[in-house]
């Protein structure tokens, strides 16, 4: 099982990446799965994270304690709102 | 999803409109009856700013019949690396004159409505009811979801960009037909946690990339042709010269907008003095928590109000209520020998004490982003919230 994450502006300049890809376990939730970003890529992640929305397969995650299904994508998104 | 034209075609175009808009005319897509609904098309744009300013010389040119600007800043010299609309002499003029200026040298057959107001909760729906469709160009997380909850209650479309540095977003938020900005951002962030342009910076051209994209979904809604943004957010990087685009889906369980609310409240809008204490000085509860599991020595002071820590309280703080720092009266309560951490609620009312706790030299004080909430979200999910 595989969860494909995006990222995005400050979150991809936090990671030095675009997207990379986390083995999943068949319990593994939102919340795993920040986990193991904040472990890849250490405290510069972990600062953009707690402002980011987090779309799975394009819709809100509210609760970070809903599982996760093999082959979903998730956006992590820092908000701006420049203009 | 195609969507049905926004606008009904005007009667007819002049013999000098036709003459204008020859290069539209040809293209069979638009054509003569996707001019006249330009034509007929009353369009608002908030803010002429970086993004305002392409957005409205390019509504302009290509014939939108109505042009409302909302603006009640002045023109800066620091805004002429990117604001467009604005010259050197227009240094010191309220920015929606200047801005009808400009459309009228571009354009003489656009009607323009200045509203020299600060958009809010009393005036959004009025200003908003006689337009087609809104244009989102302003600066502030609170403006945006104040025009996001007013497009929605009043069933209107708006094409929604933003900026920073050299990266932009853009969509088409209608919730009578897809997502709206709270199915993408459901909740602002902490306070102090994400820079401004005035902050951060942006590469002035960034604002004609990103204005371009919302001129060209506004036309397309206005005549009905080609596929919106509506259900995806383009997101452009400058440095790799990339777009990508995100698919957004409504969100099932979102709260129903039912009326405007405090906006400034609900995104915890602080003053600059406290936004640039903050700045730097902001750590996220994870880190506090890794300070206390790491013995480290320091204090945590709470600046809520007693009733509120009654509530719920992170382990070790003390109360000190903000309105006691700023006036200097607890600052003798406080330690000189070891740093100040502080938190409140959201993280707003500590960064106004963190500047006045700067001022008074605890140079090397801190607040929490996000305050006991993200505390309790973050750290200790069985703690109450509210």
């Amino acid at each position: 099982m595989v969860l494909n994450v995006r990222y995005f502006a400050g979150a991809k300049a936090a990671t030095g990446i675009g997207d990379e890809d986390f083995p999943l376990h068949p319990e593994s939730t939102v919340d795993d799965a920040l986990r193991m970003i904040t472990e890849r890529h250490g405290s510069a992640v972990a600062r953009v994270l707690p402002a980011c929305s987090l779309l799975l397969d394009g819709i809100a995650v509210h609760d970070k304690g809903i599982r996760l299904a093999s082959g979903q994508q998730l956006d992590v998104l820092p908000p701006f709102a420049g203009g | 999803m195609p969507l049905p034209p926004l606008v009904e075609p005007a009667a007819e175009l002049t013999k000098e409109e036709v003459a204008r808009y020859s290069r539209h005319l040809i293209i069979p897509d638009v054509g003569v009856d996707g001019q006249k609904r330009l034509k007929n098309a009353k369009v608002l744009v908030v803010g002429a700013g970086g993004l305002g300013s392409p957005a409205l010389l390019y509504l302009a040119a290509a014939g939108v019949g109505t042009l409302g600007i909302v603006e009640f800043d002045v023109v800066d010299e620091s805004n002429l690396q990117r604001q467009v609309l604005h010259g050197q002499s227009d240094v010191g003029r309220p920015k929606a004159e200047s801005a009808r200026d400009a459309v009228a040298e571009i354009n003489p057959f656009v009607k323009v409505n200045l509203h020299q107001l600060r958009l809010d909760s009393s005036n959004a729906l009025d200003v908003f009811a006689d337009y087609d469709l809104i244009l989102d160009g302003t600066d502030n997380f609170a403006t945006r979801y104040l025009v996001n909850d007013a497009a929605v209650l009043l069933g209107k479309p708006y094409v929604w960009g933003s900026i920073f540095r050299f990266e932009g977003q853009a969509s088409v938020f209608w919730a009578e037909h897809g997502p709206q900005y709270r199915d993408l951002y459901p909740e602002p962030p902490p306070p102090g946690m994400v820079p401004s342009c005035a902050e951060g910076g942006v590469l002035g051209v960034l604002c004609a990339s990103i204005g371009s994209i919302m001129v060209t979904e506004a036309i397309k809604l206005i005549t009905g042709i080609g596929e919106t943004l509506l259900g995806r957010l383009m997101v452009y990087d400058a440095l790799e010269m990339t777009y990508r685009t995100i698919k957004i889906r409504k969100d099932p369980n979102a709260d129903k907008i039912t009326e405007l609310i405090d906006y400034e409240a609900f995104c915890g809008v602080v003053s600059d003095d406290a936004r640039s204490a903050a700045a730097g000085h902001t750590i996220t509860p994870l880190e506090l928590k890794q300070k206390i599991d790491a013995g480290e020595n320091f204090v945590l002071v709470d600046v809520r109000e007693p009733h509120e820590y009654e509530i719920v309280k992170i382990p070790g703080s003390v109360l000190i209520p903000k309105d006691k720092i700023l006036s200097g009266e607890a600052l003798s309560e406080l330690p000189q020998d070891r740093p100040v951490v502080l938190h409140c609620k959201s993280g707003a009312r500590s960064a106004e004490a963190l500047a006045a706790l700067h001022q008074a030299g605890f140079r090397d004080a801190v607040h929490v982003g996000g305050g006991v909430l993200a505390w309790a979200r973050e750290v200790d999910p069985s703690l109450p919230t509210y």
